[in-house]
């Protein structure tokens, strides 16, 4: 009946707190202890391969048929991650539900009751879904990259040479794939789970600042889709200077094989300045989540 | 041990807490009163760093919240019972806790046996009755070992062994020397287990005293009379100075005059008593009083127009 009945040893702790890797390994143990993570990273991981391999058979299939432009934008590579559309979205809700799920239950209350620096929350919840998110998403965009090449190379694909130019791919008569030495291929692959990672990172801190699960993935969907009809509806020469810092544009300019011209990668920033904004919008939400956690009563 | 000095919380226009003094002693169990919408939780959320007080301090041991080291290990709470991810186990939710203040793992299942969890440890936390999940929220309390302890309203949902269970816990961890600080709506339950109390109403204290200072200093002694001869006797008590009135079952309550001055007026006027024995108010009642009192005198402030 009494704690007297407790004889669990207590370590005895002269020095230093709480601290972030105590906070981090409890981050891990609620993140992994709730099973909408395990689905989510399910989900990523079976959808960056079933589409891959759905869109290269579908576009290997049609090869024939395509004429002179569309064979010029043929891009092995995109189709093998085209995954990543969906995925962004579902590490979106992951990044969110991190946090907003802790506001919906009121467990906030008592993660902040037994931590004395805020900012340790933020910090390591920030850390453990990017980790598991970039881990997870590197994979499937490898997996997936190879798969897509594999159910190219099924319909008779050949090698793409190493830094080929649109006319030898108009002029070719086999469909191609790409390895990961092809020029800009590695690259794009790597990028497509930093994309993700940095959405999952994004989606997080907009889940501190909004603190409701369905207001927090509305806003992150807005983001991604709504953002960019608005730009649509704007007067082209004022949309034609937006539409390239749209996160959705944003994360196409990281994972588009450039040495390939199409028509759309004409207004998109290089594959590192595309990283280095997103990387910066990530900063400025999680520098606002912080600043508001730590001033909110929570 | 608790001091709250001069808490000030507002939110928006509403005054949530009014310049609220009190200290909270360590080893006897103090009770938090208030109506519902007092303040009572507001001034617990301060205790714990969450909210943060628009002026005035409260520290626990001598230092504020944020600048305990090991907070789980200083202070424990039992703010929400059900603020608890639904698809979590009880397990995994204190081991969570644990994990940010060192605590080891076997202190986890060890609380979890404590307050009789041990066998539902690995299920769904929303699956728990409310019941239970106040067991959990004691538990997480519990965890650190803390030397202060809150409890937010710990019996609802409990049955009566619960109940029975949860007012010994107090006590116990009270004489263990703890500092034991412990709001609830149910009066009768902190008569019985609550040595100090601290009463608000409005977010203003009330009282800072213990419970039967409270019950004393707060009720006039009523004694009730029962007589063959009440109309006479309560004519010759009234024209004595004392307040008679009349229940329906012809029983008289007096005050203003004790049991034995009541017998003697009977004596001399030559009348048999059937019954005299002073009636104790309960703390319910002293607090119903105390706080209908505040709610009158709230109403009889102007209001501002167009709020």
């Amino acid at each position: 009946m009494t704690t007297a009945a407790l004889t669990s040893p207590m370590p005895v702790l002269d020095s230093g707190d709480a601290g972030l890797a105590n906070q981090v390994r409890s981050e891990w143990t609620k993140l992994r202890s709730v099973r909408s993570t395990w689905i989510c990273l399910i989900v990523v991981f079976v959808a960056g391969i079933g589409l891959s391999a759905l869109v290269s058979n579908i576009e290997a299939g049609q090869w024939a048929g395509l004429g002179p432009v569309d064979r010029a934008s043929f891009d092995p590579v995109r189709f093998s991650q085209t995954g990543s559309f969906l995925s962004q979205f579902v590490v979106g809700v992951l990044g969110a539900l991190a946090i907003t799920s802790e506001y919906a239950t009121g467990s906030i209350r008592t993660t902040l009751s037994i931590t004395s620096k805020r900012s340790t929350v933020l910090t390591a919840k920030l850390l453990v879904i990017g980790v598991v998110i970039f881990v997870v998403a590197e994979v499937t965009a490898f997996a997936s990259f190879v798969v897509g090449q594999a159910v190219l190379l099924a319909h008779g694909a050949k090698a793409l040479p190493a830094g080929a130019s649109v006319l030898t791919l108009v002029h070719s008569s086999t469909i191609p794939y790409v390895s990961l030495a092809a020029g800009g291929a590695l690259r794009a692959v790597f990028l497509s789970g930093v994309y993700l990672l940095l959405l999952a990172l994004l989606a997080c801190a907009i889940g501190f600042v909004i603190r409701h699960t369905a207001g927090a993935i509305a806003a992150f969907v807005g983001i991604l889709l709504v953002l960019p009809l608005i730009v649509t509806v704007l007067p082209s020469s004022v949309a034609q200077s937006f539409e390239k810092y749209l996160p959705s544009n944003l994360g196409l300019a990281m994972t588009l094989v450039t040495t390939r011209k199409t028509d759309f990668a004409g207004v998109l920033f290089p594959p590192g300045t595309a990283t280095v904004l997103l990387v910066a919008y990530a900063a400025a939400a999680v520098a606002l989540a912080g600043w508001l956690l730590v001033r909110r009563d929570a | 041990m608790i001091a709250a000095s001069r808490l000030t919380k507002s939110y928006g226009t509403t005054r949530a807490v009014d310049d609220l003094s009190f200290d909270v002693r360590p080893g006897v169990v103090t009770g938090f009163l208030g109506p519902n919408g007092s303040g009572k939780s507001t001034t617990m959320r301060m205790v714990m760093g969450l909210d943060h007080p628009d002026s005035g301090t409260v520290t626990i041991d001598g230092r504020r919240f944020r600048d305990l080291r090991w907070p789980l290990r200083e202070v424990g709470a039992l703010l929400e019972a059900k603020a608890i991810h639904p698809g979590r186990s009880a397990y995994n939710h204190l081991l969570a806790m644990a994990q940010t203040n060192s605590i080891p793992k076997s202190r986890v299942d060890e609380i979890l046996g404590m307050v009789g969890l041990d066998g539902v440890a690995r299920r769904k936390a929303g699956k728990f009755s409310l019941g239970m999940s106040q067991r959990l929220g004691i538990a997480s309390a519990l965890l650190g070992d803390p030397g202060v302890l809150l409890f937010d309203e710990p019996i609802n949902g409990l049955d009566p062994e619960g109940i029975l269970w949860v007012r010994n816990l107090l006590k116990s961890l009270a004489n263990e020397g703890r500092t034991i600080f412990v709001s609830s709506h149910l009066m009768s339950e902190m008569a019985l287990t609550a040595t100090d109390l601290v009463v608000i109403g409005r977010g203003q204290l009330i009282a800072d005293t213990t419970v039967d200072d409270f019950i004393a200093s707060n009720t006039e002694a009523t004694v009730l009379v029962r007589s063959l001869g009440a109309e006479r006797l309560a004519d010759v008590l009234r024209a004595g100075g004392a307040q008679v009135s009349k229940r329906e079952d012809g029983a008289l309550l007096v005050t203003g005059a004790d049991a034995s001055r009541i017998g003697d007026v009977a004596l001399a006027e030559g009348l048999a008593l059937h019954e005299l024995s002073p009636v104790q108010a309960s703390l319910e009642e002293v607090f119903m009083e105390l706080t209908s009192d505040m709610v009158d005198f709230h109403g009889h402030t102007p209001v501002e127009v167009g709020a």
